[in-house]
């Protein structure tokens, strides 16, 4: 049988993850023909590699296509409905390091805390017309931290694909839900992360499917997970 | 083949027509702004959503209180009214099938609350006594209102009045929220010194030159979004609250106030010595008054009050409940087959152009059902 490794297919997080793999004693060298997508691993027969993006893998592994793949807790948390039952998090790999948080116009002096930002929730329909809207990719991340952690429930969720920050500025929101890992990009759309608005501290992590598996697959994932 | 349609559907149709509702049909494909508005994003995972081919957001009907109270803002008819409705709602649920039917009535623009109220509870209960005549049934009643009124008499400051009556009745919310005012913790507070200027030298107009002046630079025109004075007053009401905490005496008396837990033909009893020990009681005799009102009407109304428990602690979480809730469900089981309330803020948040208070159940035919077949079992 076959243990499938997905790993990110380019960037920083491609360098990382073979940093670590090699650290670990398996390499996963590149194919020798670049256009190919899956590799097999030296003296490892029985481990395919396949080459993803850091989106795809998340995807692959909730739905148990791949059994082992590198990817940012972000995406396994916002990407795979009730992911605990479907992946597990088997190593945090201290790279990748983002924080998905609340970040606000830094010109909201009265709104320090999400306790601040419940109060204005509450009240933007009377005074506006219509529900605070917060520009996010990060939909579930978001309705759990602001509907469960937070008990707020009057806001309206604007899907943004890409420069979330600019949403504020431009009125396409009021305030989003974005990941940052200097924070230098929020500062200089003039945003605020509040003091208790860390949604995730999100990394690269080594994670795997919780599909059945044979034994013999199942010893082979616990080695490789072992060296971790 | 089993059939989602129930084999009572016939007689609970008579039922509704027996007291005085007009029928009203509700499209099942509805558009999905109403709801995710009211109700909130949480919603947004559980229901079944669409786009139109012109990008409107549409969904499968997920139930009904929205849509009709809609459909009588668009229709300007006159007022009091009675709708009643039966037909299939749509809901991912983790337990049970994603499509069910659902019947109930609601009762828009009846200014009599304590008898509209009344009459809401005592139709919900017949009509499941109705359908299960042998089931025990246990109900449970809350009202925000009260809970406002004890807020009120202690007098609290505004920011904190509504933050509390906000927290009533979402799951183990109200308590933090207790805790949380009784022990605030300080957050410091980095302001641009033009800014902290005013607000120290409580320069209200000078407070809101400042950032609007801040807002100018930024880039931020408040076009759709806030005002500079609408941060300035509350960057003045939150050094005042920075300064305020909760007592001691005052969280032991909302503790008290929620662990009330009564029956219903005791509950005023147990308001009034409530409010007997509040230094300031007497701001609570009015609504204790409509309290009293409305267990009266109960009775006239033929329901049963040993059956029917206050739970002090009981409401909804969402904005436009504003008074009574209930709940119905079979003796020995949890989930409710009936769920009911006042929702005086809807009508107008839903676009009407007076106040129009409104009031209304839900019933849960599957829940129903079962509770008919399994009468008696789980009882004592």
């Amino acid at each position: 049988m076959t243990i499938v490794i997905g790993r990110p297919s380019k960037g920083r997080l491609r360098e990382k993850t073979l940093e670590r793999f090699a650290a670990a004693g398996l390499p996963l060298s590149e194919p020798e023909d670049e256009r190919l997508y899956r590799a097999h691993v030296e003296d490892e027969p029985e481990i395919e590699v396949r080459f993803l993006s850091a989106g795809e893998i998340a995807r692959e592994l909730a739905a148990g296509v791949i059994d082992l793949g590198v990817t940012g807790e972000d995406l396994v948390r916002e990407n795979i409905p009730d992911w605990e039952s479907r992946v597990k998090i088997e190593a945090r790999l201290g790279f990748g390091h983002a924080d998905v948080v609340v970040a606000i116009p830094e010109v909201w002096y009265d709104v320090r805390t999400m306790a601040d930002l419940e109060d204005v929730a509450a009240d933007f329909r009377t005074r506006h017309g219509r529900r605070l809207r917060i520009a996010t990719k990060y939909w579930r991340l978001t309705q759990e931290f602001f509907s469960r952690t937070h008990a707020i429930q009057v806001y309206r969720i604007v899907e943004s694909m890409g420069a979330t920050e600019g949403a504020p500025a431009s009125g396409q929101a009021d305030v989003i839900v974005d990941i940052t890992s200097t924070g230098s990009t929020l500062r200089a759309n003039h945003l605020r992360v509040l003091s208790d608005g860390v949604i995730l501290k999100s990394q690269a992590c080594l994670v795997s499917s919780t599909r059945q598996r044979d034994s013999s697959d199942a010893d082979l994932l616990a080695r490789i997970t072992s060296a971790f | 083949m089993t059939s989602l349609a129930h084999d009572f559907a016939a007689q609970l149709l008579a039922f509704l027509d027996s007291r005085q509702t007009e029928r009203i049909d509700i499209p099942v494909i509805q558009p999905a702004d109403p709801f995710l508005d009211m109700a909130g994003e949480s919603l947004r995972g559980r229901i079944f959503l669409t786009e139109s081919e012109t990008g409107e957001t549409l969904c499968l009907r997920p139930e009904f209180t929205i849509p009709v109270c809609r459909d009588h803002v668009a229709s300007g008819l006159s007022v009091p009214r009675r709708y009643a409705y039966l037909g299939e709602v749509f809901r991912q649920r983790r337990a049970g099938g994603s499509e069910f039917f659902q019947a109930g009535i609601e009762d828009i623009g009846e200014t009599d609350t304590a008898s509209a109220d009344a009459r809401s509870l005592a139709d919900a209960l017949d009509l499941v006594t109705t359908i299960a005549p042998a089931t025990n049934w246990r109900v449970t009643v809350g009202d925000q209102a009260v809970f406002e009124a004890v807020v009120s008499a202690l007098g609290l400051p505004r920011g904190w009045r509504h933050k509390l009556a906000r927290a009533f009745g979402v799951n183990g919310h109200i308590e933090a929220l207790i805790e949380t005012l009784g022990h605030p913790r300080a957050v410091s507070h980095d302001l641009p010194d033009t800014v902290a200027a005013a607000l120290d030298d409580g320069d209200a107009a000078g407070l809101i030159d400042a950032i609007a002046g801040r807002m100018e630079e930024l880039g931020f025109t408040a076009a759709s979004g806030r005002s500079a004075g609408e941060i300035a007053t509350r960057l003045i009401e939150q050094s005042i609250l920075d300064r305020a905490r909760l007592s001691a005496d005052e969280i032991a008396v909302l503790r008290g106030f929620l662990g009330i837990h009564v029956p219903l033909a005791e509950a005023a009893q147990a308001l009034r010595t409530f409010a007997d020990r509040l230094d300031d009681g007497s701001a609570m005799e009015a609504v204790i008054a409509t309290f009293a009102r409305r267990v009266e009407k109960l009775a006239e109304c033929g329901v049963a009050l040993d059956q029917v428990t206050y739970d002090a602690s009981f409401g909804r979480a969402l904005d436009y409940y504003t008074g009574l809730v209930f709940e119905i469900a079979a003796l020995g089981s949890e989930a409710p087959v009936v769920g009911g309330g006042r929702y005086d803020r809807l009508l107008t948040l839903l676009g009407a152009g007076q106040a129009i208070p409104g009031v209304g159940f839900s019933v849960w035919l599957d829940r129903l059902e079962a509770a008919r077949d399994s009468k008696g079992e789980g009882v004592a």
